[in-house]
């Protein structure tokens, strides 16, 4: 499944998104929740504000000597017997792991939730060879099961589906025949699944963070399906996208902490594992071979840009989880595994403005998402940013909003010619007005009054009180 | 083990240096970061505190505490075992386990209840993991445990599988009181302190705080998913 | 002390009762209130939607039209924000970056004026109503301004005020995304004002132009009786 997924057309997501009655309830519930278990775990740390502090500078850092801590750790990987494979593109990286699989022959291949191995497409290649990719994450495991379903939200993927939905996605699927109770879907998976793990001949996982001094990767997951997937395989392939690496384990500690609690309110994940090159030499389980492969995928086209702090984040979905827009279109509105602020900051650097010129668009700039970043991504000034380019250097604003603005240029510029504009206002909107509003505006205003009423001119301006006041004063 | 190899890395990260727009980086120091709240947490408490604050969190991670005295640590687990109504257990091959009380004499009061006693052996091989698949319980000892989120911290090694923690329903972490920390932070320094002494690290550190869950349908909370579906931590009153 | 009213062109157009309500606030407190004619708009409606050219034209003209004054007030949270921005907007261009600089030090939004510059917490009005709050999210977010409006509000005499749910939830202005993305913006302003009709407030007072018409504007398309009242208005009533 590549970056973008589902319909291409903008408004016809949103319109199916506005539509769809069960998501929004599932979104609104599970927006509350969220926000209030964060709420409430950062407030318990007492000084949240300095951790964010802590988290962006750690992450400034990291980014500003990203060649460097990279270096370290693939040194450390391969003294540890792991391979290390550096991917320019999603095909480089694709290949990589195509022949890893050949090589070993792999017929069936576990996989732990991993948003940079969707973003390449991974599964579809893998696929394509005849292999068997089974997504182990629950949330990953009902998408795939149910056709490819695309997620609809970085931390819980299969969010927009509702018990009942996946009741009857496994039974059509997987003859499962118990009912709808949370229990008994989790139990069933847990059952199917268990057996995948026992067979599989190649585990496959992402990388919340990388450790450069000792080429360690972690993993932090609440279900247990990562540890299975790197205890039992016995070889093991992490793809990782270069950026997600911190110097040594005492950053680790605090990306950890920033990510768990932002993501899903807990002050640590049920596991949070830290896995050094292959098993060791005497060890019983683990991988026999480790192959870490790290992506760029357009991101370095990202370093060294206004854009670079968009690379800080740490997909712990808490701008998600704040953003109006967001609970009322749904994850899928967004068109890309990357969805919610940072999915609009994100998605046209990774896939370029063409396609994904909307996205910028889809914020009021309310901001909660910035106040919601633990790293202090300031995502809605990178929206506003996006804009200017989409506007200003690719041109791809609508015409009329072009003129506008430009006669908005000339106007605010010009005291002589704005008053005079602010002052017919109140005469040119009468045929409009109904008592003191004016419920259907005539052309462009049409968009507002559409919705909502718009309150008319006053038939005296505030500067005309003012100045009247001046004179009265003084006569 | 034979180093492994690293391909295309040179271009890579030649690549990132210059939309970084300077020469490579050569070497780095790791600044002193400005703020550093981590240290801060219960630092001024007693360990008697952290206790406390250990066992107040598990009961928000769905993790039963039993606390023994040294001398009652075999007798604790038995009871916990006979709980479970388990008919098979799994540990480590640790002589921290053994000292505790997880001795002979445990183990032959385990045969008497028909319970069956597996302990992780090595020269076994991946039959071990046949077993704890098949095993109710598994044991294992915790190396750091952190007050703050009820986390046992677990350093693998050929002696002590990766899969006893992991594969049987029901975990059972033994912890003694004297290696509560505060939070993570104390456990991830030692980490790098040993990294920093050149140490190579256990290939697989776990930090685990209660049973797997996940929210995944629908948000709701299901507590057991592909890890162990119950947890128990015996506490020994060690200090 | 001497201050210069910066109205805003919503301000100006469709709630000029809320900047007579601040000057005489001002006046009352002691200001000299001047308003320089030559002000236009703040552009941010440019700025945010990506034509940043134009918005320094806007930008310009509001720097020049205030040179001279000593303090800057301004009867919303969102433009203050927006002449905080100049200095970011302007960095290119020398010539136009301390004078952008300087008016961002001595503008104010109105409550934080009275609150944090002239110390007022209580500007001796009386209203008797039932009344809400709208907190804006330029307000709160961009210029930081997050408890002068509710202090002063909390000292209106027998004005009773009932806390808004989901108060930190943006009512779906956003300024062109009001146009731009009408569907989303509907939805967002129908969530906002079922919030406000469960208060079962006579009022709803808010602080910003565009916030409150947006929020007025689709209350009495929905024939609701709920009054919307800037804050300037509520602080200089007296019954």
């Amino acid at each position: 499944m590549p970056l973008r997924v589902g319909e291409k057309n903008f408004e016809n997501r949103i319109h199916t998104g506005l539509e769809d009655a069960f998501m929004r309830g599932a979104v609104r519930s599970a927006q509350e929740r969220l926000r209030t278990r964060k709420q409430e775990s950062s407030e318990e740390l007492g000084d949240w504000e300095a951790w964010r502090d802590l988290g962006e500078e750690i992450r400034t850092h990291t980014l500003n000597h990203l060649d460097y801590y990279l270096e370290q750790l693939s040194d450390k990987v391969a003294e540890l017997g792991g391979h290390v494979f550096f991917a320019q593109t999603a095909e480089e990286a694709n290949d990589y792991v195509r022949k890893v699989a050949e090589e070993k022959e792999a017929q069936k291949i576990v996989k732990s939730k991993s948003m940079v191995t969707e973003e390449i497409g991974l599964n579809d290649v893998l696929e394509d060879d005849g292999r068997e990719v089974v997504e182990t994450d629950l949330g990953e495991y009902i998408l795939q099961i149910d056709d490819h379903d695309p997620p609809s939200h970085i931390v819980a993927p299969a969010l927009h589906k509702n018990r009942e939905q996946i009741r009857d996605v496994f039974r059509d699927k997987k003859g499962y025949e118990n009912s709808e109770s949370t229990e008994e879907l989790t139990r069933f998976a847990r059952e199917q699944l268990r057996q995948e793990f026992l067979e599989a001949d190649l585990g496959i996982t992402g990388c919340n963070f990388a450790v450069a001094e000792s080429g360690s990767i972690s993993l932090v997951t609440n279900e247990g399906n990562a540890r299975l997937v790197t205890a039992l395989p016995k070889t093991q392939v992490t793809v990782m996208s270069m950026e997600r690496i911190v110097p040594t384990w005492e950053e680790l500690d605090v990306l950890v902490s920033l990510l768990c609690r932002s993501a899903v309110g807990q002050k640590l994940t049920s596991y949070i594992t830290g896995l050094t090159g292959p098993k060791g030499e005497e060890d019983v389980d683990g991988p026999e071979e480790f192959h870490l492969v790290i992506v760029d995928n357009g991101r370095s086209e990202i370093l060294g840009t206004q854009f670079q702090s968009a690379l800080h984040c740490i997909r712990c979905a808490a701008c998600v989880n704040v953003c109006p827009v967001y609970r009322h279109v749904g994850g899928h509105a967004y068109g890309s595994i990357y969805n919610g602020p940072i999915g609009a900051v994100l998605t046209p650097l990774l896939d370029g403005y063409e396609d994904n010129k909307d996205l910028p668009y889809a914020s009021s700039l309310c901001a909660a998402c910035t106040e919601a970043c633990p790293v202090k991504i300031p995502l809605h000034e990178h929206l506003i940013a996006h804009r200017q380019i989409i506007t200003e250097k690719e041109n791809l604003g609508p015409l009329p909003e072009k003129w506008a603005m430009k006669m908005f240029g000339s106007g605010t510029s010009s005291p002589r010619l704005y008053r005079l504009a602010s002052k017919q206002a109140h005469r040119a909107m009468r045929p409009w007005t109904k008592g003191s509003n004016i419920p259907n505006g005539p052309g462009p205003l049409k968009a507002w009054t559409n919705i909502r009423d718009l309150p008319a001119p006053a038939s005296q301006r505030f500067r005309d009180w003012f100045a009247n006041r001046d004179r009265e004063d003084k006569s | 083990m034979p180093r492994g190899n690293i391909q295309h890395r040179e271009n890579f990260l030649n690549h990132i240096a210059e939309q970084s727009g300077r020469p490579r980086s050569q070497h780095v120091e790791r600044p002193a970061w400005k703020q550093q709240p981590q240290w801060q947490v219960f630092k001024h408490e007693s360990s008697d505190k952290w206790v406390e604050r250990f066992k107040k969190q598990c009961e928000h991670i769905h993790t039963d505490v039993i606390e023994t005295e040294t001398a009652g640590v075999g007798e604790t687990v038995a009871e916990t075992i006979g709980r479970y109504q388990a008919a098979s257990l799994m540990m480590w091959e640790d002589p921290r386990l053994e000292e505790a009380g997880l001795n002979k004499h445990f183990r032959e009061q385990m045969a008497n209840l028909g319970v069956e006693t597996h302990i992780w052996d090595k020269s076994k091989g991946r039959e071990n993991i046949n077993i704890a698949e098949q095993t109710h319980v598994g044991i294992t000892y915790s190396d750091i445990t952190l007050a703050e989120s009820g986390t046992v911290v677990l350093f693998s090694s050929a002696d002590k599988g990766r899969a006893v923690s992991l594969l049987p329903e029901t975990y059972i972490a033994i912890i003694p009181q004297s290696s509560i920390v505060p939070r993570m932070s104390q456990a991830t320094q030692q980490i790098h302190q040993r990294v920093q002494n050149g140490e190579t690290i256990p290939s697989c550190i776990n930090f685990i705080s209660g049973p797997s869950n996940s929210a995944d349908i629908e948000m709701s909370l299901v507590v057991g998913v592909h890890g162990p579906v119950k947890a128990t931590y015996i506490l020994i009153n060690d200090q | 002390m001497k201050v210069s009213f910066f109205i805003t062109c919503l301000g100006d157009m469709f709630y000029p009762n809320a900047g007579k309500a601040s000057v005489q606030l001002l006046e009352k407190f002691g200001c000299t209130v001047d308003f320089p004619t030559s002000q236009t708009c703040c552009g941010q409606p440019a700025f945010n939607s990506g034509y940043h050219q134009d918005a320094k034209k806007a930008a310009k003209q509001t720097i020049t039209a205030f040179a001279d004054s000593q303090y800057v007030v301004t009867p919303s949270g969102s433009c203050a924000a927006m002449l905080h921005e100049y200095p970011q907007l302007l960095q290119d261009e020398p010539e136009w970056s301390s004078d952008a600089e300087l008016l961002t030090q001595k503008s104010y939004e109105l409550t934080q004026f009275l609150v944090e510059v002239l110390g007022v917490e209580n500007t001796g009005a009386s209203f008797k109503a039932k009344a809400t709050y709208h907190t804006s999210c330029h307000m709160i977010r961009l210029l930081g301004v997050t408890s002068a409006p509710q202090t002063l509000l909390d000292n209106v005499e027998g004005l009773e005020m009932i806390d808004l749910p989901n108060k930190h939830d943006c009512c779906g202005f956003g300024g062109t995304f009001a146009v731009k993305m009408p569907k989303i913006s509907k939805e967002m302003v129908d969530e906002k004002v079922s919030c406000i009709q469960e208060t079962e407030a006579d009022i709803l007072i808010g602080a910003d132009a565009g916030c409150l018409m947006n929020i007025g504007g689709r209350l009495t398309r929905k024939n609701d009786a709920i009054k919307v009242m800037h804050i300037a208005e509520v602080l200089n009533h007296s019954e």
